[in-house]
């Protein structure tokens, strides 16, 4: 860029606009993807920003000169342009600000938003006692064809419902489940790809709905000490029906098992 | 220290089946036992940090003035005086560090009767050990820190000597204290009923080298950004511009060790993790997907704060430099890689949304940063960055001489690109493939960072060589605002000590020792994240005041009147032109 037009930019658009327009030019454009960014996120993303911009500014004596006479009206023959910038953005941001503290402490109906946990926490006391089956525990290009065949005949025939024929969380039930999660996308390296047997299996069987872990998952496994106790739907698998479902899932999305 | 060994000894008598009856729990403190041992326990592992990693770097600085005794006397008393200052900070953090220990102690016996009982009985002879080598460090540190003006010129290599030592016996008390804290975690050398089998085992169990690695490298990041935290506070109060330029250089100086140690952090953390992970998943399910999982969110931030922190301060450190406007216009881009590289790393993988805002947890677009491959990427990206920055600066006030330097400084720019395509390259291969291969190339990932950064540095020495200055850096000249910062990461690096201590023991969960003894008593539960960044921020508040206090004895017992010692005023006049 010549030096003269940077400094006719200079002129017209003083440093903390430019500050003002990056920040807002930011926020917009994260307001603007869909599906929407949670507020939560943005207000972490804009928290870098402001730090960014706060670092940019201060790198430089003469850019903090800069910044602070913009709003001393120091420096002469200012144009009304940049005097009604100033005037807005002292008025801009505290409006934004207070604007943003009505809206949070607003009442309203909506649930709270709550921090959730993807893997609901599971005491060693319990994972430590479920014992995977040898023909499981195997590397998975030993397991057996017809175990995973009919682990997929018990997917989507209980499962996919929710989770998908594709194992991609877009099962036709899965709009039913909007929040705070949606049943679970098997194929994001995200999910089953992070967890090891014991836990797969103790999340199938155990499920979530009937423990308060936030989540519509229901128990699919009677326990053996109690097999009259609730698991929401008409079809219970056994403990080896579990297993080859579980099997079917690393399979059939070309994951593994975390050892 | 005392009251340890006396209160191992019955608990070894015990072990041996005493027929006392014993209370599995008390309250000593008159309040949650967990969180009273929690408490002392950081504060006490903060200060042990502090009086571990000072004399690391200071006997460096040291050596390094020792070394120049003969090439450049002046710059061989200025380090010397660096290192004295640095080291003056130990005695008083030393007492604070005992104090500390022994409420620690006290806490752990009176309030886990049965668990210290198990511990001593596995860990015996390393109670026994530990106090002999933590009076051999004792020893060591005061007649090295108290003989420092005895020991000058032809006795300073015997100084050197019991600065070696001295460093030797304080890694192995911290190597002795990890045997335990990782045995809680991941316990090795005992049967399945918790009965020992190998004490070599013990000691040596999967966590103990990696906390290890992980304590030592951290440790030294800790002890620098505290040392430069009093520097910067001690420049803001100078009343003359030569007593400004030692402490500029001191601030300076240990940002720089900070910055340098900083980067194998991460890497030494994942190794860490690494190893938790293959002793047992249920850690990695806890610590990264469950109970703890948004702690790491705030780890992020954190993290992200002390190196854009550092990195500003690096940044602001140019304007000491006249003529080194070319490598300032570097510092804005730098910033925004640096802030969107920590955008990256601090993405949650499962967002916090509200009814309306809900995609079901999981955000097409950001949910795939949330996962490890991204933010290795990002995070390796981002010491690039800061490397990157740390040869401009060393480009700052000189000129290339050798004729091949525009060729030379092509291929050395061209390399670090590499290195940055070779990171992100092997990022986005890992996030498509299983974990295990996953956790492969983020090992490469180093490599390839570490290969770039020795290649690069190695070049650069030749490229520097001969160098013309066409303007020295001017010590003092920095402006107040980077004292700030420097005040601030030192409260930024103690914070998140605190809440990294508590993700450690908190991973747990509620075990004393990991799937061998549960912890049964009534606050065996873990807080809120509110409540406990309460806690951490309240065990911060309660250090800085106990260091306070401390320096400000420290510095009562000194006289304090460096201007007015003929000396140290020399010293100073020299600093101005350092």
């Amino acid at each position: 860029m010549k030096p003269g037009t940077l400094a006719r930019l200079r002129a017209a658009i003083p440093l903390p606009t430019g500050v003002f327009l990056v920040a807002a030019g930011i926020y917009v454009i994260l307001k603007l993807v869909r599906p929407v960014i949670p507020h939560s996120v943005i207000l972490l993303y804009m928290g870098f920003v402001i730090l960014g911009l706060v670092i940019h500014v201060t790198l430089r004596d003469e850019r903090m000169r800069r910044f602070a006479e913009f709003f001393l009206q120091k420096g002469t023959g200012q144009s009304r342009s940049v005097r009604a910038q100033r005037l807005a953005l002292l008025a801009v941001p505290p409006l934004l600000l207070g604007g943003w503290v009505f809206e949070a402490n607003r009442p309203r109906y909506a649930p709270p938003v709550e921090i959730f946990q993807r893997h609901p926490t599971v005491g060693e006391e319990v994972l430590g006692r479920i014992a995977v089956p040898d023909w499981i525990a195997a590397a998975p290009a030993q397991w057996d064809a017809r175990f995973v065949s009919d682990g997929k005949k018990l997917y989507e025939a209980n499962c996919a419902v929710c989770h998908g024929e594709k194992l991609d969380g877009q099962g036709v039930a899965a709009e039913g489940f909007r929040y705070p999660i949606r049943p679970a996308n098997f194929q994001d390296p995200g999910t089953i790809a992070q967890l090891t047997l014991p836990y797969m299996y103790w999340r199938l069987t155990v499920g979530g709905i009937q423990n308060q872990f936030n989540s519509a998952m229901p128990r699919w496994v009677a326990p053996s000490d109690n097999p009259d106790v609730s698991t929401l739907h008409s079809y219970d698998m056994n403990e080896d029906e579990a297993w080859k479902v579980i099997a079917y899932l690393y399979k059939a999305t070309g994951h593994e098992p975390r050892r | 220290m005392a009251l340890i060994i006396a209160s191992a000894l019955p608990g070894l008598a015990v072990a041996q089946g005493s027929p006392l009856p014993m209370p599995d729990y008390a309250a000593p403190a008159l309040m949650d036992s967990r969180l009273a041992v929690w408490m002392a326990a950081q504060l006490h592992l903060m200060f042990a940090a502090f009086v571990l990693a000072v004399p690391m770097f200071a006997l460096f600085i040291e050596y390094l003035g020792w070394r120049a005794r003969k090439t450049d006397p002046a710059s061989a008393r200025r380090h010397d005086w660096l290192a004295h200052e640095m080291a003056s900070l130990l005695p008083i953090a030393y007492s604070l560090t005992a104090i500390t220990g022994a409420a620690l102690g006290f806490l752990l016996f009176t309030a886990y009767p049965r668990f210290m009982n198990y511990l001593s009985g596995v860990f015996g002879p390393t109670f026994i050990v530990y106090p002999l080598f933590f009076i051999a460090e004792t020893l060591c540190l005061y007649f090295w820190y108290y003989g420092w003006a005895r020991m000058q010129g032809e006795r300073k290599w015997l100084h050197l000597v019991l600065g070696l030592a001295l460093n030797v016996f304080g890694t192995i008390v911290m190597f002795i204290a990890d045997a335990w804290a990782t045995f809680m975690m991941t316990p090795g050398g005992v049967d399945a009923q918790g009965q020992l089998v190998s004490l070599y085992d013990a000691v040596w169990n999967p966590g103990w080298m990696p906390l290890n690695v992980h304590r030592l490298i951290a440790n030294i990041t800790f002890g620098a950004l505290l040392c430069s935290g009093y520097a910067a506070y001690r420049f803001l109060l100078a009343r003359t511009h030569a007593e400004r330029a030692l402490y500029d250089w001191m601030g300076y100086t240990g940002n720089l060790i900070a910055l340098f140690t900083m980067l194998f952090l991460p890497f030494a953390g994942y190794y860490f993790g690494f190893e938790l992970f293959a002793f047992s998943a249920t850690y990695g399910v806890t610590l990264m997907g469950g109970v703890l999982s948004w702690l790491f969110i705030i780890q992020a931030i954190v993290i992200a704060t002390l190196f854009i922190g550092a990195a500003y301060y690096s940044w602001l450190g140019l304007l000491r430099i006249p003529g080194s406007e070319r490598q300032q216009a570097w510092s804005s881009v730098f910033n925004v890689l640096l802030i969107g590289g920590f955008m990256v790393w601090a993405t949650p993988h499962t967002m916090a949304a509200s009814l309306e805002e809900s995609t079901g947890g999981f955000h097409p677009v950001l949910g795939a940063l949330g996962v490890m491959a991204p933010k290795m990427i990002a995070v390796t990206l981002i010491l690039v960055v800061l490397y990157g920055s740390y040869l401009l600066y060393r480009r700052a006030g000189k000129v290339i001489t050798v004729p091949w330097g525009g060729t030379g400084e092509r291929i050395q720019w061209s390399l670090v690109g590499l290195t940055a395509l070779a990171i992100t390259a092997l990022g986005v291969y890992g996030y498509f493939a299983p974990a295990e291969v996953r956790i492969r190339t983020s090992i490469w990932q180093i490599i390839v960072l570490m290969g770039g950064i020795v290649a690069t540095f190695i070049l650069d020495q030749f490229l520097m060589r001969g160098a013309r200055t066409v303007a020295e850096v001017q010590w003092g000249r920095m402006p107040g605002r980077g004292q700030y910062v420097l005040v601030a990461l030192a409260v930024v690096i103690v914070w998140l000590m605190g809440l990294m201590g508590y993700a450690r023991s908190g991973a747990r969960l509620n075990w004393h020792v990991f799937g061998i003894m549960e912890d049964t008593s009534a606050g065996a539960g873990l807080p809120s994240l509110g409540e406990a960044a309460l806690v951490i921020t309240l065990i911060t508040a309660i250090f800085f005041a106990l260091l306070a206090v401390g320096f400000y004895i420290s510095a009562l017992a000194r006289g304090e009147a460096a201007g007015a010692d003929p000396e140290s005023a020399g010293l100073l006049a020299e600093g101005e032109r350092a």
